[in-house]
């Protein structure tokens, strides 16, 4: 109950008090001689972003990396993108055979592969129903664009991004062939 | 604070009547157009019927204390707040609707971004209506894993609550000793979900991935400061005498007032009324732990804080269980029906890739019917209602979200309030506007 008017200074005191010891800490981290020395840098519980890296956890879904060679241009994804914002474009092609001798396998290439990512909400159910291992997730974050049109990434920048792939942690039973299937 | 034991319960349906009449007679929700309001906008002049100075207000949508965009429509008479109106709209997005055009396994990812400050609630909410209209039973692990993340989003919801609420009435530290704390529960989730937040993890049939390793030790890292910190928090906030000033005696509910409005959460328990799904009306496996529900005796926007606070602590200790507790196996259902078949098989088998396939295109079909599965978020209770027809898309779906039947029990409670103290009322009843506009 809010007492008399004497007894508010204790209490608003000590709060005082407390706010004041937390700003030391963070202002004045160090100890022994370097006592002193300011480092709010040091004592401060948020990452100084430009100068030092936030580090994501592996699974952090940062944004959606493509192996190309293995995409079949099946549509699975884009079809099952909640918000549709995978674009997919292919056509049929001939490689080279498997065996020497044989004959000549009919593929899909890829013309397009564009996700926009003004667009996606990070639900990583493109990732997870692509059956051929095409798609990856990676911690990294650093694409922020200028326009928001620019953040259509086409199947070259998702590519760049397939190299910052982690190593899969176990993920799911059965997961052992998706770690295999990160090729490096 | 006391706890569930001897508070009297209410069982007498008349005093509920009571209530309805107390609330019709009370005449607290401002009922004006909003040509009528642009009319009258502006000073009155006394009439002559008795009416003194009055004055219609607009408060919101761009306050800062208003959670998001809420627009509090406030009638003054002086600085005593005579009735209000809580216009909301401004975040409506049709995410009920959507639902009814995504599968089942794309549903919680719509879902999760109701609620966005306790989103994994609104997806076990809706996993759990999924997963009775098909009549399954998730695996144990699963289940405890549920438990573990959603306790932990508790206490990052109510974090959020610390720090918003401390910020409302000027405690401006709090506001960043709350987000402090928040953001180490936050590291945790991200650490097994992926995501900071809207993360897409309780499935029906399960959850999307299993628990890393390494989690148990930053789950701690996370959890362990708490207690002290709480403790900090009481001597910034609890025993202060500016913060009860401001809060004691502001906003009264009583009990029935709150079951006659349907209002649930910690604005039901602040009145004694101990209702928590969790005892109530136990899902997953909440029976078999050990934790109280906090109730308050006052109503008023004090008891509201406490509870919250004191419900993180009841929070940590029912993770400490949960961790104790937490079996091995399987983090989801092995049902064809449901289940895509495991990474390895589909290079091994074309049946599984076409399986495959088929339960991501088609979606899994859901045996007609309708459900209703409620949880109990950090707001209140929060359920899913879900028709089936038989496809591999509800029919229809409905959320039952706290923050929106929560905030028709503002205009009673900022009735003959000053208005300084709506920032505190608004803040107390947490309400997240991207719930209550859906
Ligand atoms: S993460 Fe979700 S929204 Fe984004 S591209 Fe993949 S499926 Fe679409
Ligand atoms: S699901 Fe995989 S293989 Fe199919 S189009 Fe998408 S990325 Fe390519």
């Amino acid at each position: 109950m809010a007492g008399k008017s004497g007894s508010r200074v204790p209490g608003t005191l000590k709060g005082l008090a407390l706010t004041f010891k937390t700003a030391m800490q963070t202002m004045f981290p160090k100890r022994g001689i370097k006592t002193l020395i300011p480092a709010p840098s040091i004592g401060a519980m948020t990452v100084q972003y430009p100068h030092e890296a936030d580090l994501p956890t592996p699974r952090a879904r940062g944004v959606i990396s493509l192996k190309e060679d293995n995409c079949t241009s099946c549509m699975l994804c884009a079809r099952e993108c909640p918000d549709w914002c995978i674009y997919i474009e292919g056509h049929k092609t001939l490689a080279p055979p498997r065996r020497a001798g044989g004959k000549p396998r009919s593929v899909n290439k890829l013309d397009r592969f564009d996700i926009d990512y003004s667009l996606c909400m990070y639900c990583g159910i493109c990732v997870e129903v692509c059956p051929f291992e095409a798609l990856f997730w990676t911690p990294e974050y650093e694409y922020s664009e200028a326009r928001i049109a620019d953040l259509l990434h086409d199947k070259s920048r998702l590519g760049e991004w397939f190299q910052t792939v982690p190593d899969f942690q176990p993920y799911e039973s059965g997961s052992e062939a998706k770690v295999e299937k990160v090729p490096r | 604070m006391t706890t569930t034991e001897d508070i009297p319960q209410i069982t007498d349906l008349d005093s509920l009547d009571g209530a309805i009449a107390r609330l019709v007679a009370d005449n607290s929700v401002l009922h004006l157009s909003q040509s009528e309001a642009e009319e009258r906008s502006g000073y009155q002049a006394p009439t002559a019927d008795g009416m003194g100075e009055r004055m219609i207000m607009n408060m919101g949508p761009q306050h800062p204390s208003t959670h998001g965009v809420l627009r509090i429509v406030l009638e003054l008479e002086g600085e005593v707040i005579i009735r209000s109106k809580p216009i909301i709209g401004y975040l409506h997005t049709g995410m009920e609707k959507t639902g009814e055009e995504l599968s089942y396994l794309q549903g919680p990812t719509n879902v999760t971004r109701m609620d966005y400050a306790s989103p994994l609630f609104t997806e076990l909410a809706f996993a759990l209506a999924v997963e009775q209209l098909l009549g399954i039973e998730v695996p144990e692990r699963a289940r405890w894993i549920r438990m573990l993340m959603c306790e932990a989003n508790r206490i990052s919801s109510h974090m959020l609550f610390m720090a918003t609420n401390g910020m409302d009435l000027g405690a401006v530290s709090m506001m960043l000793y709350g987000w402090r704390e928040r953001e180490e529960v936050l590291r945790f989730l991200e650490l097994v979900t992926g995501l900071r937040m809207n993360h897409n993890y309780i499935r029906p049939g399960g959850v999307a991935a299993d628990l890393p390793d390494g989690w148990k030790g930053s789950l701690q890292r996370a959890i362990d400061p708490l207690p002290e910190r709480l403790d900090e928090f009481d001597i910034l906030m609890t025993g202060q005498p500016i913060w009860r000033e401001r809060l004691q005696g502001v906003g009264v509910i009583t009990a029935e007032e709150c079951l006659t409005l349907g209002v649930t959460g910690p604005i039901l328990r602040s009145t004694g009324y101990a209702w928590d799904l969790r005892k109530d009306m136990p899902y997953l496996h909440y029976d078999e732990l050990d934790f109280d529900v906090l109730v308050g005796s006052y109503g008023d926007c004090f008891d509201r804080y406490a509870i919250r606070l004191n419900e993180i602590r009841e929070s940590i200790g029912m993770i400490r269980q949960i961790v104790d507790r937490m079996p091995g196996g399987d983090y989801k259902i092995q049902d064809k029906k449901v289940t895509p078949p495991p990474r390895a098989r589909i290079d091994e088998s074309m049946e599984a890739l076409i399986h495959h396939f088929k339960i991501f295109t088609e979606g899994f079909k859901v045996p007609a019917g309708e459900t209703y599965a409620a949880v109990e978020s950090p707001r209140g209770e929060l359920g899913v209602y879900i028709v089936s027809d038989g496809s591999a898309r509800p029919h229809r779906m409905h959320v039952r979200a706290p923050s929106f039947i929560n905030l028709q029990s503002m205009p009673h409670m900022m009735r003959n309030s000053l208005l300084a103290d709506t920032v505190a009322i608004v803040s107390s009843v947490d309400p997240i506007m991207g719930e209550v506009d859906r």
